[in-house]
């Protein structure tokens, strides 16, 4: 067998084991180390990973599988707002001859990174503001009827023009929010989505899930922050303080309120190549509050160790703390 | 260095919606059909190690500049390298305008494509695809609604996976690729 078929048979093994259930600590081991072997190996698991994924359209088609599938009709009538959004898209494609060719402005997909410890301000086309926090990348198109960005990873802060005609979107993960104009930020974490609004207000939707469910829908409004995980989505009414906290990073602060030094410690590592780690629990569990600045990781540091009696140990590879 | 989560981020947005050029690519440039998916297996395997040092600007340039080399170097290897080879390759263009038309069009049929994709599987294989993709089941769950072994439906999904993303990824043939792969022998030619 040639070496990329190999590859390929073995990345599909592994995408079913794990859509069967969490592996045990040897599989994950396994599989962790067959897909740091090679490049070849990755290329050929996160290309299986990625049409897979893509593939999961179907579900909201509601093809049956067998002739006679009981929840049919509910897979159509569950068709959620993003899926028939794209449905209407496609038609406009489909079905409005251009008179000339598409001009490369209204199909221009942009991608923007800001790397670990970066802040990046961005302008895009259509007028809105937009700023990256570290370790993010999105992507940005703007259309004649649409404005849509994919928060791809990490953090985003965006000051939506207004125009009524354009609705905003962006998709995050297994979110997608709509609005009109309006001031929020949106943050990934892996599959966690948390969306804090500033000033008026956006949908949260969650995106075509399997098995036909009804896909749930929240609206949030200044003031307001939501926390989603899986299928859960939680409401938080904040005072506009809190708000300002969780926008701190646009002025390159972290500010903590009672956070643990285990979650602020994560907090800090996103700035920098050089992790912080809290190695034991009675450290990881002392809740700190402040204003710190996200590019000072050392001062952080010194400041535990100050004013908390904490040790610091600081290698070229991480900054330990313990107590 | 880039994360690996920052490359795969990077490898399926970029790099991945160039498969069907990047195909038609060495299949043209390339003597021995079935060395083809081999060759591109080697081309991503480049591509992710290089990008890992810094992400390029245009990935489409560099994939194919990393493809052009690449079939030189194993042509090379193999003593088969014809001066009409190197010629070819050399007239390779990237054209940044047909990506972006390109990559909207694919992101506004991926729905189509999907379909499409299940349509042209065998009949036990898009079962077995739809039992896990409509219905959810696993595949201890599949195999019991059918009366078959765990080891056949995983054997089958793997199959209904591996041509899927053949056919979601290239296999579709888009009037704009066709275009493309006229455009890259026309200049060749001249």
């Amino acid at each position: 067998m040639s070496r990329a078929e190999d590859a390929r048979d073995t990345a599909a093994a592994w995408i079913i084991r794990r859509e069967n259930g969490e592996l045990s600590d040897e599989e994950q081991a396994a599989f962790d180390a067959w897909l740091a072997a090679s490049d070849g190996n990755k290329a050929a698991y996160w290309r299986l990973k990625h049409s897979w994924k893509d593939a999961d359209r179907v579900g909201a088609l509601g093809i049956p599988a067998a002739p006679a599938a009981p929840h049919k009709a509910l897979i159509r009538y569950g068709m959620p707002v993003a899926l028939a959004a794209s449905l209407v898209a496609a038609f406009w494609i489909g079905s409005i001859p251009f008179p000339t060719e598409p001009s490369a402005q209204t199909l221009a997909i942009t991608t923007y990174r800001a790397g670990i410890g970066e802040r990046k301000d961005l302008a895009l086309a259509d007028g809105s503001h937009v700023e990256l926090n570290t370790r993010s990348v999105i992507r940005a198109a703007s259309a004649a009827d649409h404005r849509e960005v994919w928060l791809d990873d990490g953090e985003a802060y965006f000051e939506v023009k207004h125009d009524p005609r354009r609705p905003f979107v962006v998709h995050a993960g297994a979110r997608t929010i709509t609005v009109l104009g309006t001031k929020f930020s949106v943050r990934r974490d892996g599959g966690d989505v948390s969306v804090s609004v500033l000033e008026g207000r956006v949908r949260i939707d969650e995106n075509p899930a399997r098995n036909g469910r009804l896909a749930s829908a929240t609206m949030i409004t200044g003031g307001m922050s939501a926390i989603s995980e899986g299928r859960s989505t939680l409401v938080t009414q904040l005072s506009e303080s809190r708000v300002e906290n969780a926008l701190a990073w646009r002025d390159g602060m972290l500010s903590f309120d009672r956070t643990t030094l285990a979650d602020a410690a994560a907090e800090f590592s996103r700035y920098h190549r050089r992790p912080v780690i809290v190695t034991d629990a009675a450290a990881a569990g002392i809740r700190i509050g402040g204003n710190f600045q996200a590019s000072n990781v050392e001062a952080f540091a010194r400041l535990l160790r100050d004013a908390y009696g904490l040790h610091v140990e600081m290698t070229p590879d991480a900054i330990k703390i313990s107590s | 260095m880039v994360s690996d989560d920052i490359l795969e981020t990077w490898f399926c947005s970029e790099v991945l919606p160039n498969e069907g050029a990047l195909t038609s690519f060495i299949r043209n440039n390339w003597r021995v059909g079935e060395d083809v998916v081999d060759l591109r297996h080697d081309i991503y395997e480049l591509a992710i190690t290089g990008a890992r040092r810094g992400l390029p600007d245009n990935a489409r340039a560099f994939l194919f500049a990393i493809a052009r080399n690449h079939l030189i170097n194993r042509a090379k290897r193999s003593r088969i390298v014809s001066f009409d080879l190197v010629s070819d390759l050399e007239a390779v263009r990237h054209d940044p305008d047909m990506l972006t038309a390109e990559r909207y069009v694919l992101a506004r049929e991926a729905l189509k494509r999907a379909q499409e994709g299940i349509d042209q599987l065998s009949p036990r294989v898009r079962q077995i695809v739809l039992l896990r993709k409509v219905d959810g089941l696993n595949t201890q769950e599949t195999a019991a609604r059918l009366g078959i072994g765990i080891d056949a439906v995983e054997r089958q999904l793997a199959m209904g996976m591996k041509a899927l993303a053949d056919f979601m990824l290239g296999g579709s043939g888009k009037i704009i690729r066709q275009k493309f792969a006229r455009k890259v022998r026309k200049e060749n030619g001249a």
